[in-house]
Order: structure tokens, then C-alpha cells, then sequence
């Protein structure tokens, strides 16, 4: 439970100006606003969230693709909140990214086994003919036959190619891998073997993953623990079991009941909650609690949730919640219609 | 089932020409919509799902070469003259896209484009469109119909735009909605009041709907019956409660196991080996014979032949579940 | 160590080979791009082989047929000194090719950098490029050419300088946007995360993926730099006698347009022909190397 943290964020905020012209930004966007976590050695961290959730942004800090606004992430123990691409460099080798597209994520230009061997021959980590034993053996473990090297990213298949993007992320063995919704651009078949490649690559090499989706079947079936975004913030994190069985917070409720599941009795039986309204706009995000626009326990949280911001607090050992509804030993009520989804 | 049916659709079969030679979509395939029915047609991308629903209202290009024939109200509209086309287009058969985003014009309202529509088909006058046009709005469930009628695309979220996309579909009452992938673009929460809209159309109109998508858990709940395709071709048909009971062709079979579900635990998703042929001339055997487990001898020198395994249960395929058990 | 292949998924395509192949088909099913090609390649080896296939030499006169007609010893007749009009003209595609050619391989060589620089850093670095390159073409494109030739003063070199400057701003900007929505990728972030500094982004993982760009863009800067050297030769800024291209000739058949028209005729349809080859197979090229085009 309380193994070792190898990624430590704290308080981070990510704000994007919008509009900037000559009469100066006209917005910002909270595409992140205040999210802490911690990715535990050898753990599945699943962030889950909607589209405009943020969570892509989250992503794109903690590898550091871009600078946050505030707060802090620690790798290791080392802070690399606003370090420089070039102090970045050499703590590259703990920390990479699977990529949405993996159409739009290997360079049609290079052979995927060139595309592999990059990181190896940017950190000069080893000669010529190492290099190429170690993208064979890399190759290996992503389930690609040796004479791939000399093929050209669109001579693949949706699956190879995702298959290549792994193969690049993980040939220098990091500690930490984002996988940035590694399988939604796939096909369903596909996808099964993508899912089971990475858990098999998590358990034989052992580091440590966040795993990004929408999907919360993924996520069950995939991760040790969860977190559940909601327009830049989190609303809830806990082990698997503490989400899939004992949803607190209404969002994560709301999310778990209009999952679809593929069985006509079941999903036919399954009421669902509708959320009112549209989703705000993170230009904007309401005051208070940011799901109370849309909240089906509006009427029980309010006016208190209109105001205050509820802070992500402990419900129960390693289950977090932020909701006025919910505090140590108060679980928050079952939004009707939502049963937990285990029978 | 036993009613008459609405569209029947008559060994349809669609070719492209390229440059890697041509290309075989869709492969005879055959299908009756009842009225009021939904009626899911599922399989992955490339399979020919889509191309057969632009082939029904002929909205493909010119170098689609589409041959079988669709009846729709004792006429074939693959041989329909462009006025009676579009006069079943969008009046009797209507079409709804996947992305929301790009089927609506930018630089027109709401009120203006679904106006359009009644005007075009029903010769309404200019105050009886923006009439029809928030009654639409209300039926779609769009809160504030009065004031969203003035809105542009832009002022309206994902989920909104489809809900108009929807009312713009039933604005001349059709009998036949088409709806492409309806909500792949939209979050889970935006999708589930979709559906449910879909279903209330279905209920109040009577309007009988083809879903395509990839979704099963989406033709889980709603489908009456559902279409699986694989490679161009019907490989299995069957009421939706028994295609995810009892599914008969090893690919429904793999498909099916490949999706994690809410509530279940497993240490591995099963995985469908090989992939897609890519889809040429006609084949002389089996499609899924390359990647099937029960392949032999007969799959692959043989096309099996789309026949019942139980009444209303048609599966394309020599070894179906059912027979393999016994 | 427990993975071995899940799906044994085969490649779609055989090899690489095989995507060249296509693209050769579908250039073949382009005849105008076909025979564009051909025209240029022609022009190219005519250009190459000039001291070969010249009859006489650049500067040889002969007094003895001034402004004569075709016949069997000077093909195309002579001109007012007595000097071969094919030769001339053989001599003329060299110095006009070489002039298309280099002014676009200069502008080139300036204006990629400069462009991708812009359109890979943004910010100020790119509002100060992308303004300078507007000023630039705000003046047209000849104008700049004329007053830039006028400047460094006649010859063949200046020509080729003063197109070549002239043609920089349009291909800043095609770097520069190619590079914007190149950066786009997300093989960038990946390269960033393998550990890459900037400079293996910008040539391992951007230039490349610019290059079909590039090659049509020079397809059509070169007969534009040809229609410029036509011109500027003209108004005299060109090479001077006895070095000859085909604007020269024009301009020097100027004088005697009533009584030899062929002294114009010729260089004007070799003008015609090379601007009109290039530009068909820039098109065909566009459409063929557009990853969108199917057919």
C-alpha cells in the first residue's frame, strides 16, 4: 500500500492564455488547476476523464513536455518542475510516452527500427552493433519479429505501429511510462492485444505507469488504482476496487453508470444517470465545486458547493474524495439508479 | 420481424477502384429493415460497415462501382432518378454523421439550417419553419429551444450539435434514420443521453433506425437485431439478446471476448490473431479463415454461405458455435 | 520475457519499393505530367550537352550570312551579326536553365532555414521573420528583381542572384508553414522525449518530411527565375555580349521584328515551352505525392 512514490505531483496547475492580440489575453484556460497525486513504484495509475477534462495537459507536465504554470513534480525525489530541456536531458532516460496516434507518432521518414534505436544513439548509450542487439531484443518484447527494423512506419499495421511506439518508450527502461489513451485510435480487436502487451511488459520490466483513457473498462481492467479527473481537477482517487465498488464522488457515480456494457440484459437493466447540461467551459470553470452545475446531489450539496471549493480529502484509508457530501466515514449518497456495477 | 419490412436491401455489393487495384467493400450483402426496428450493424474500421449505409441513400463518389438493389417503398433507389432520390434522401431516409462537428455550415444558425430542411421538403413558409424548427429543438431535448434556435454551431457543445444534427434528420418525420457512428465523438456522459434520445424517437415516431458503430456496449442497448461484418461481408445476423448470448461466428466470438467489462476481472483480454485481410477480389475461401482457430480444409477452399443456425440467427461460417458444442 | 507475438499481424505493403511503384503509376496516368517531364529532361541534357551539340561556338560569327535564312549549314538561319540561331539557342538553354536552376537552389538554401527556424521557435523570432518576409512580397516578385539586377549591375551571375533573393519570401513562408504544422506531430514530443535537442528535431525529424513540399515548390520557382532572366535580359540587365541566353536573343531580335520574326520566335517558344513543362509537372507532382490523392 505504501510502497515508494516515484512520481510525486503536487498542486499543479497548468493555465493556457487565450486570444492574446493587441488588446492583450482575453482568457485563460484552467486546463489544470490544482492536482496532486502520487505514481507508486511498479503501480497502474489510471487517470480517468471526458473530453476538456485536462488530463491530456496533465500528461504533457509530468513528462514534461510543458513547463506548468505552478505547483510541482518530483521524479525521484528530484524536482524537474522548471527545469530547461537541456538539464531535462539526462533524467529523459526515466521517464517517456506512448502516444495517442500512432499514425502521427513515428516519422514516416525513418525505419521503426531507426525509430527505436533513437534514444539509445542520443544518449550515447551504446555503440553500433549493441545498439542494434538491444532494438532486436526490444523488438522481441513488444512482439515484433526482427525483420520489422528495416520497415517503414506505414508499411505497418494501426497495432505494429503502436507496438513500435512502446518498443521506443521503453528500450532504455524507464522508471515511469505515460501511456496518453494508447489504444483509443485502434481497432476493438486490436486493442485487446495492446492491453495485455502492456500489462505483460509492466509486470516483466516493473515500472511504473499512468495510464490515460476515457474508458473505464480499460481501467478496471488494467490498473491497480484510479483517478477520476473533472475539468482540471481530481474529483476522486482510490484502488480499483474502492471505485468500481464503492463510487463516491456523483461524478465518478455518473461516469460508471453511463458506461456501456456489451450484454443486452445487463445494459438494459442498468439505469443511468443523464448529467444536465453541458459540460463548462474550462475557460470558465464554475466557483465552488466544479461539478455542481451538473450534479445530480446538486440539491443536497447546495449552497455550500456553489461556494466552496470541496478539497480532495481522505473518505477512507488511500480513497480520496472532493465532495461536501462525503467526509471520513460518511459515504456520499448513491445517486439513484447507480448500483455498484459488480453483481 | 414478420411485418412487412421498410428497406430491403438485396445483395449489395460495392467496389472501388485505386491504386493498389480494386477493392471489394462490401461484398453481396443482404438485410430487411422492419419498421420501428433498430437495427445495429457492427464490425471494426475497413469492414464496410459505413460504405453500405452511404450506398443506401447513394452517397458515395462516382468512382464507387454499387451493384444489388435497396427497395425502399416500391422502388429501387439505386436506379432512381436524381429527383426522386432526393426527394426519399433526407424526407423518408435521413442521415445522421459521426462528427457533429463538421455536418453543421458555420456561418448559419440553428433555426436557418434545420428550416432549410422543412422548407426544402414541406414548401413551409419562413415563420412555420422556425416554428417546426423549435419544436424540433424541444424534441431533441435541447433546453432554452426558443433562444438556442438563434444560435450558431459554435455557441453549442459536442453533445448539443448532434442533438441538432438529429432534430435536422427528423425534421420531415422519415421513416429510416441512418445514424453513422453516431456518438464515438462524444464523451460517455454526453453519449448515454444520446441514446437515450434515439430510443424516444424510436418509441414516440416510430422511425426505424440503422446504427452503424463499433461500439458493442451501444448495440447492446439498443439494438433490436444486429448485423456483424467482417471484411465486407454479413458474417452474422441475429436478434441482439442472442448475438451476445449465444454468438455463432468465431469472429462475433473474438470480438466479444476482446472488450474488458465493467465488473469483470480477467487476467487477459482474448485476442483475435492475425488482422484484417486487406480486402481484393472476391475470395475462394472463408474471410476469417487466415485468423480462425477452427479453420480446416473446407474454410479454406470454400465460402460458407450466410444460413440459419436458429430462426432469425444467420451466421456465414462452417464450424458456428452452436454445431462445433455439439 | 513471457511476450511473444500475440497477432502476427503481416505488414499491408510488401516493401518500400512497392510505395515508389505506385507513385509511378499514378504519375504515368498523368500524361500531361509525363510529357511535362519529358520536356524538362530534354532542356536538361540540351543544357548539360551544349558544347556537344552547338555547331559553332558562342561568339562565332559569319559575315558571310548576316540575318540568313534556315539552310542546310545554319539550321535555324542567322541573326543580324552573322552568329548561328541554333547555336545560340543550344547556348541560351544552358545560361536560362542554369539561371532557373541556381536562383532556386539559392533561394532555397536561404530561405529553408529562415523559414523553419520561424515556424520552429514562434514567438518573436517569428513575428519578426514572418513580417519581413510580408514587406517582401509586398513589392511583386519582378519588380524586386529589376531594381535588385539593376543594382548589382548586368550579367549572368547578377541575373541568377537577383531571382534568386527575389524568390526567398515565398519559399520562407512555404517553410515556415510546413514546418508549424509539421511540429504538430506527434513524432516531435516523442523525438524531445528520446532526449533530442533541437537541431536533430529540425533536421532528422522535420526537414525530411518537408521535402515533397520543397521539390514542388522549386517546380515552380524555376520557370518563374526563366521567366525572369527572359525579362530582365530584356530590359538589358541580363548577361552581356557575347555570352548569350534566351532573353538576350529576344531582346537582341527586338530591332528586326519586321523583317526576321524568327529571331524572336524561337527563344519566345523555348520560353514558352520550358515555363510550361515545369509548371505541368509541378502540378502532376503536387498531386501525386499529396499522401490525399487516390487515384
Amino acid at each position: 500500500m505504501s510502497a515508494a512514490s516515484v512520481l510525486e505531483v503536487e498542486e499543479l496547475v497548468k493555465h493556457f492564455p487565450v486570444g492574446r492580440g493587441l488588446v492583450g489575453s482575453s482568457g485563460t484556460v484552467h486546463a489544470v488547476d490544482g492536482v496532486s497525486f502520487e505514481l507508486r513504484e511498479g503501480e497502474m495509475l489510471g487517470l480517468v476523464g471526458e473530453s476538456g477534462s485536462g488530463k491530456t495537459t496533465l500528461a504533457n507536465c509530468v513528462v514534461r513536455l510543458l513547463e506548468p504554470t505552478s505547483g510541482s513534480i518530483r521524479l525521484h525525489g528530484r524536482d524537474i518542475t522548471h527545469l530547461s530541456r537541456r538539464e531535462l536531458r539526462p533524467l529523459r532516460r526515466s521517464l517517456h510516452m506512448v502516444f495517442q496516434d500512432p499514425f502521427s507518432s513515428l516519422n514516416p521518414r525513418m525505419t521503426v527500427g531507426e525509430i527505436v534505436a533513437e534514444p539509445l544513439r542520443l544518449h550515447r548509450l551504446a555503440g553500433r552493433k549493441t545498439r542494434e542487439s538491444r532494438v532486436i531484443e526490444t523488438f522481441e518484447r513488444v512482439g515484433l519479429g526482427p525483420e520489422h527494423r528495416f520497415r517503414y512506419p506505414h508499411e505497418l499495421s494501426g497495432g505494429q505501429r503502436q507496438r513500435v511506439g512502446l518498443a521506443r518508450s521503453l528500450i532504455l527502461e524507464p522508471s515511469v511510462l505515460v501511456a496518453d489513451e494508447p489504444v483509443s485510435a485502434l481497432d476493438v480487436s486490436v486493442q485487446a492485444s495492446i492491453l495485455n502487451l502492456l500489462r505483460d511488459l509492466q509486470r516483466d520490466m516493473g515500472f511504473s505507469c499512468l495510464f490515460i483513457t476515457h474508458d473505464l473498462a480499460t481501467v478496471e481492467f488494467l490498473c491497480d488504482r484510479i483517478a477520476v479527473m473533472y475539468l482540471g481537477q481530481l474529483v476522486e482517487v482510490a484502488s480499483r476496487d474502492a471505485i468500481f465498488r464503492d463510487p463516491q464522488h456523483p461524478y465518478t457515480q455518473a461516469l460508471l453508470s453511463a458506461a456501456v456494457v456489451p450484454d443486452p440484459a445487463e445494459q438494459r437493466k442498468r439505469r443511468r444517470v443523464v448529467l444536465e447540461g453541458d459540460p463548462p467551459s474550462p475557460l470558465a470553470p464554475p466557483s465552488g465545486c466544479r461539478f455542481h452545475t451538473r450534479c445530480p446531489l446538486h440539491d443536497l450539496s447546495a449552497p455550500q458547493s456553489d461556494e466552496v471549493e470541496p478539497a480532495l480529502r481522505e473518505f477512507a484509508p488511500d480513497h480520496l474524495v472532493a465532495c461536501h457530501l462525503v467526509a471520513p466515514g460518511t459515504p456520499a449518497p448513491r445517486i439513484s439508479g447507480v448500483e455498484a456495477s459488480v453483481a | 420481424m414478420s411485418a412487412e419490412p421498410l428497406l430491403e436491401v438485396d445483395d449489395l455489393s460495392v467496389r472501388f477502384d485505386t491504386d493498389e487495384g480494386p477493392v471489394q467493400a462490401v461484398d453481396r450483402v443482404s438485410f430487411a429493415l422492419a419498421p420501428g426496428e433498430v437495427l445495429g450493424i457492427v464490425g471494426e474500421s475497413g469492414c464496410g460497415k459505413s460504405v453500405t449505409c452511404m450506398s443506401l441513400v447513394r452517397l458515395l463518389p462516382e468512382t464507387a462501382k454499387v451493384s444489388g438493389s435497396v427497395r425502399f417503398g416500391g422502388a429501387d433507389l439505386l436506379a432512381l432518378g436524381p429527383r426522386r432520390l432526393r426527394r426519399v434522401r433526407g424526407r423518408e431516409i435521413s442521415y445522421i454523421f459521426q462528427e457533429p462537428m463538421t455536418s453543421l455550415n458555420p456561418v448559419f444558425t440553428v433555426g436557418d439550417q434545420i428550416g432549410e430542411v422543412v422548407r426544402r421538403h414541406l414548401d413551409l413558409s419562413r415563420r412555420d419553419a422556425r416554428r417546426r424548427a423549435v419544436e424540433l429543438l424541444q424534441l431533441v431535448r435541447i433546453p432554452a429551444p426558443q433562444r438556442r434556435v438563434d444560435e450558431y454551431p459554435h455557441q453549442l457543445s459536442g453533445g448539443m450539435r448532434q442533438r441538432v444534427m438529429i432534430a435536422m434528420a427528423l425534421a420531415c418525420d422519415p421513416k429510416v434514420l441512418i445514424a453513422d457512428e453516431p456518438t464515438t465523438a462524444l464523451d460517455v456522459t454526453i453519449q448515454a443521453g444520446i441514446l437515450d434520445l434515439m430510443r424516444e424517437v424510436r418509441e414516440k415516431l416510430g422511425t426505424a433506425i440503422v446504427l452503424v458503430t463499433h461500439n458493442l456496449g451501444v448495440v447492446a442497448d439498443i439494438a433490436d437485431r444486429v448485423i456483424v461484418m467482417y471484411a465486407g461481408r454479413k458474417v452474422e445476423e441475429a436478434p441482439a439478446a442472442e448475438l451476445f448470448a449465444a454468438p455463432q461466428h468465431p469472429y462475433t466470438v473474438g470480438l466479444l471476448g476482446a472488450i474488458p467489462r465493467p465488473g469483470e476481472r480477467r487476467e487477459r483480454l482474448e485476442e483475435i490473431p492475425g488482422r484484417v485481410p486487406a480486402s481484393a477480389r472476391p475470395l475462394e475461401h472463408c474471410v476469417f479463415a487466415d485468423r480462425c482457430r477452427y479453420a480446416d480444409e473446407t474454410t479454406r477452399t470454400q465460402v460458407p454461405d450466410l444460413r440459419p443456425v436458429r430462426p432469425g440467427h444467420l451466421v456465414a461460417c462452417f464450424h458456428p458455435e452452436a454445431e462445433r458444442a455439439a | 520475457m513471457s511476450i511473444v507475438a500475440q497477432d502476427v499481424e503481416r505488414p499491408r505493403v510488401a516493401d518500400s519499393r512497392r510505395r515508389l511503384r505506385v507513385l509511378g503509376k499514378r504519375f504515368l496516368r498523368r500524361p500531361m505530367a509525363v510529357g511535362g517531364l519529358l520536356v524538362v529532361l530534354a532542356f536538361v541534357v540540351v543544357a548539360i550537352f551544349a558544347p556537344l551539340l552547338a555547331p559553332f561556338g558562342v561568339g562565332h560569327t559569319d559575315f558571310n550570312a548576316v540575318l540568313a535564312k534556315p539552310s542546310s549549314k545554319h539550321l535555324l538561319g542567322t541573326d543580324d551579326l552573322g552568329r548561328d540561331e541554333l547555336s545560340r539557342l543550344i547556348w541560351g538553354t544552358r545560361a536560362s536553365m542554369q539561371v532557373g536552376v541556381l536562383a532556386t537552389l539559392l533561394a532555397m538554401v536561404v530561405a529553408v532555414p529562415i523559414g523553419m527556424l520561424a515556424g520552429y521557435y514562434r514567438g518573436w523570432v517569428d513575428h519578426v521573420i514572418a513580417r519581413l518576409t510580408d514587406v517582401l512580397l509586398a513589392f511583386p516578385f519582378l519588380i524586386l528583381a529589376v531594381g535588385l539586377a539593376a543594382i548589382l549591375g548586368p550579367s549572368l551571375l547578377n541575373v541568377t542572384l537577383a531571382l534568386g533573393i527575389g524568390s526567398i519570401p515565398g519559399f520562407i513562408r512555404i517553410a515556415r508553414g510546413e514546418t508549424l504544422a509539421l511540429r504538430e506531430a506527434d513524432y516531435v514530443p516523442a523525438a524531445v522525449l528520446n532526449g533530442a535537442n533541437d537541431a536533430t528535431i529540425i533536421f532528422r525529424h522535420i526537414l525530411p518530411n518537408m521535402t515533397n513540399t520543397l521539390i514542388v515548390q522549386a517546380t515552380v520557382t524555376i520557370p518563374g527565375a526563366i521567366l525572369g532572366e527572359a525579362i530582365l535580359s530584356f530590359l538589358n540587365l541580363g548577361p552581356q555580349p557575347p555570352a548569350v541566353s534566351w532573353g538576350t536573343m529576344l531582346q537582341e531580335a527586338e530591332p528586326y521584328l519586321t523583317q526576321a520574326q524568327r529571331l524572336a520566335v524561337y527563344p519566345g517558344v523555348a520560353i514558352i515551352l520550358a515555363v510550361l513543362a515545369f509548371n505541368v509537372l509541378g502540378d502532376g507532382l503536387r498531386d501525386v505525392l499529396d499522401p490525399r490523392t487516390t487515384r
